[in-house]
């Protein structure tokens, strides 16, 4: 076995008096895809974060090639070859692709830059990870699996010893998924260590070589993938056994909830017909980036359609219009948190009452009221933070998605619109949002999933659409139809 | 799945020095006090009752501005054309009343008409999105010109139609600072505990997010820029009182740019989404009383603008310090 890259050596760290990571060691080699598995919230970006000099542990000791490393920073990482994808994506959103690649490492003859060669290495980095992506194109205008590949390929682009994904596949449907982890399992070949953190443990076992579980900052299990299975992942990372199964449900209203007719929109969507029962589950499962992406911008109102119609029990809803939205009962819940979701200075409290408040016309707030009218959301949507009320960009990544779903769906919705609604959710929470989801259709709720996982819509779902290209190809009773058989429709075309 | 109450532990007791540091704008306080003290050994005149009120006085004015700055920087507006307006204002006032015209009509007049340039302010950047910045700086320019042309480039005077107000005391303080007061309160309120102040905050936090989450944010921003100009007609008002006349460079750019110097070193951040009322305050009592210790001390005017230039330094490094400390 080859000597270790880089050692952790009881390291710790706390957050205003609470402790995120408590006297972890662990060890990466080269040419081995090392996971990291937890629940939100245990502290896995926390690690990463001290690894690739993000952050400075509080007691603990970094080793590169048996050399301590006091006071890492990100640069200085950088240089002994530890390169980081961190969760949040971190590309500079006005400029192209090519130059967020080459960032910081732009080619110059002295002074002046030269942009055909910022281009054509930046393409050549793109199209080497067989990443079909225009150099030129600027960031901000990319789907949020484009901007992960993006990010990759600059990590890629770069070189080092150790790489360091963080949730890479978390929003990427499974052809995108699945290049990640082609990319992963090349690199990895040529003796790069890889830091894998992913919430699918299938993926996770399949991908790895070795596993590390933490939970609340402390490590359960380490060993080798094959020394494990999903069974004993689970307990490892959540302390007892987690099942999620369908429910048998009961056929839904005939009253339909949403209806969505010929709606166009640009490339996204063409002609596009689907019709949600109140009580049922709609799943629209296609590539990243098509047109279930497009949908949250068209039916919140964000958005006008090129034409078509859509109705909420019944009544057409006025076109991007986002007050006419609400009205009609129907809420919205985003894929891309950060930027459509969540507003990151405010506290969990006030994002998780945000559209309530408003919703309900409230015009003064009493600040002694206000964690109790929250506290039964927090609860009901397991929202975990190290201090009471933090503001959300400190919470974890998946605690952020838990306060997302809570801020809508706790607002009484009749019809709702859910994107990727598990996002980096970790297991245990998963199967508590899907069984919130279940509960939604026992109350009459119409729900259409815009989703980029098989699983999910499998799981969830009572019928499912595929679409390509903006058209509808297939439709499925999800009970009549296998995973496998509904992964190769939406790769291959209809069956 | 651990249930969350277990994992929010209590905080530790917290050290003598987070207690400290958890004070809000201690480092702003510190420079504030040291400056006093300071000015206190180095001068009798600074803590004679007559200077205190002349600075309460002179303060009251800025702090009328910055309030609404506050309001509006923290939705992640901004508006440069407060001190323009309130050069406008003076100016038509003193027209009005040395024309003749009663002083209710002249306020009413005056008021609106501020009201409007903030409204067109908020029009511009909220129906063509061209910058706050740029639109602000634009009509600053452009009421700074208007102003000169209302009084003829001459000083009009308005002999006493204001002086209850500009010169009036209640209970030995100046009438003026309890307009300003009135207003910091209000604002505090308004920011704190209304959902229009609620809703400043989410669209300077993140406008999108704002808007699908129900806020009109058309509607609330029209709103900020027109208080501010309502503000701006206020403390014109309040400083044609207390000068009894307008004259070429009566508000303007030098009253802006202290109101915004103010507003930043009170914290707020000039990307939106954060600020303080009590940090205004400190901002404005500060730049208040680093320009009155600095005329005590009969201190050349060179100098005087590179010690307000190196204060605003430290006070802004304070603030951040502490903020930073808190991670
Ligand atoms: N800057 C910060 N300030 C305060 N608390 C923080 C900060 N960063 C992280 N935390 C807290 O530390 C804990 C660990 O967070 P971390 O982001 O490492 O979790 P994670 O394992 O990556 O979870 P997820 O799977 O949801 O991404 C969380 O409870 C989080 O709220
Ligand atoms: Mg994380």
């Amino acid at each position: 076995m080859r000597p270790p890259v880089l050692r952790v050596l009881g390291v710790s760290k706390s957050f205003g008096g609470a402790a995120a990571l408590r006297n972890v060691s662990v060890e990466f080699r080269p040419g081995e895809v090392h996971a990291l598995m937890g629940m939100n919230g245990a502290g896995k970006s926390t690690l990463v974060q001290i690894i690739s000099g993000a952050l400075n542990p509080d007691e603990g000791l970094l080793e590169v090639d048996g050399h301590t490393q006091n006071h890492l920073t990100p640069r200085r990482a950088r240089r002994v070859g530890i390169s980081c994808v961190p969760q949040r994506r971190e590309l500079v959103m006005t400029l192209t692709v090519a130059e967020n690649i080459m960032l910081g490492d732009l080619p110059a003859s002295g002074s002046m830059v030269r942009w055909n060669r910022v281009r054509a290495t930046a393409q050549r980095a793109l199209t080497d990870l067989g990443i079909a992506i225009d150099a030129d194109a600027v960031a901000g205008d990319l789907t949020v699996a484009e901007q992960t590949m993006v990010e990759v390929a600059r990590e890629v682009r770069r070189g080092g010893r150790v790489l360091i994904l963080d949730e890479p596949t978390a929003c990427l449907g499974p052809e995108a998924a699945a290049q990640i982890r082609e990319l992963v399992l090349r690199l990895r070949d040529n003796g790069v260590a890889i830091v894998f953190i992913s919430h699918h443990i299938s993926e996770v076992l399949h991908l790895a070589d070795r596993i590390t579980v933490l939970r609340d900052g402390q490590v359960t299990w380490a060993g080798l993938a094959k020394e494990t299975d999903e069974k004993g992942l689970v307990r490892d990372m959540v302390g007892r056994d987690v099942v999620s199964r369908r429910p048998v449900r009961p056929a839904g209203s005939p009253d339909v909830g949403i209806s969505i007719r010929r709606l166009c929109d640009g490339r996204f969507l063409d002609r596009f017909d689907v019709d949600v029962r109140r009580g049922e589950i709609v799943a629209v499962l296609g590539p990243a980036g098509d047109a279930q992406s497009r949908l949250f911008d068209l039916l919140s109102g964000r958005r006008r359609p090129d034409s078509g119609t859509v109705s909420i029990g019944g009544r057409a809803v006025r076109p991007g219009r986002i007050a006419h939205s609400l009205a009609s009962g129907l809420r919205c819940v985003t894929g891309d948190r950060r930027r459509l979701g969540l507003i990151p200075g405010l506290t969990i409290d006030e994002n998780v009452l945000l559209a309530q408040d408003r919703l309900e016309g409230r015009r003064l707030h009493r600040w002694g009221r206000l964690a109790e009218r929250a506290a039964p959301l927090r609860d009901d949507y397991r929202v975990v933070s190290l201090v009471r009320n933090p503001p959300v960009e400190q919470l974890s990544g998946g605690n952020q998605q838990k306060v997302l779903l809570a801020k809508w769906l706790g607002t009484a919705p009749s019809a709702v619109l859910l994107e990727d609604p598990t996002n980096g959710v970790d297991v245990a929470a998963m199967a508590e949002i899907h069984s919130l989801v279940d509960g939604l259709t026992g109350q009459g709720v119409a729900v259409l999933l815009a989703s980029s996982s098989a699983e999910e819509v499998m799981r969830l779902a009572d019928r499912v659409v595929v679409v390509r290209d903006g058209r509808r190809i297939a439709e499925y009773q999800v009970d009549r139809i296998t995973r496998d058989e509904l992964l190769a429709a939406t790769l291959g075309g209809a069956l | 799945m651990t249930s969350p109450s277990t994992l929010a532990k209590p905080k530790p007791a917290a050290s003598p020095l987070a207690r400290l540091r958890s004070i809000p704008h201690l480092g702003l306080l510190a420079v504030l006090i040291a400056i006093v003290i300071f000015a206190s050994v180095r001068t009798d005149a600074f803590l004679n009752p007559n200077n205190l009120i002349n600075v309460a006085r002179q303060v009251s004015v800025v702090a009328v501005i910055a309030a609404g700055l506050t309001l509006l920087m923290v939705a992640g507006g901004m508006d440069f054309s407060m001190g323009g307006n309130v050069a406008v204002t003076t100016a038509v006032a003193a027209q009005m009343l040395s024309h003749g015209w009663s002083t209710a009509v002249t306020l009413a007049v005056s008021i609106a008409l501020s009201i409007a340039v903030g409204l067109v302010n908020g029009a511009v950047v909220t129906f063509t999105r061209v910058a706050p910045f740029v639109a602000t700086l634009a009509t600053a320019t452009l009421l700074d010109g208007v102003a000169l042309l209302v009084i003829d480039g001459m000083s009009i005077s308005i002999d006493d139609h204001l002086s209850t107000l500009g010169n009036g005391k209640t209970l030995g303080l100046p009438n003026l600072t309890f307009v300003a007061a009135l207003v910091l309160a209000v604002t505090a309120f308004v920011m704190r505990y209304t959902t229009f102040g609620r809703d400043a905050f989410a669209i300077g936090g993140n406008e999108d997010v704002a808007r699908l989450s129900g806020i009109n944010v058309v509607r609330d921003k029209l709103l900020l820029y027109g208080l501010a100009g309502a503000l701006s007609g206020l403390a014109g008002i309040m400083l044609l009182s207390r000068l009894a006349a307008s004259s070429p460079g009566t508000g303007g750019l030098q009253l802006q740019l202290t109101a915004v110097a103010a507003v930043v070193i009170g914290g707020t951040s000039l990307a939106g989404g954060k600020g303080t009322i009590g940090g205004t305050i400190l901002g404005v009592l500060l730049l208040g009383v680093v320009a009155n210790v600095l005329n005590l001390l009969q201190i050349s005017s060179y100098y005087q603008q590179i010690s307000v230039g190196a204060v605003l330094l430290v006070a802004a490094v304070a603030n951040l310090m502490q903020s930073r400390g808190k991670h």
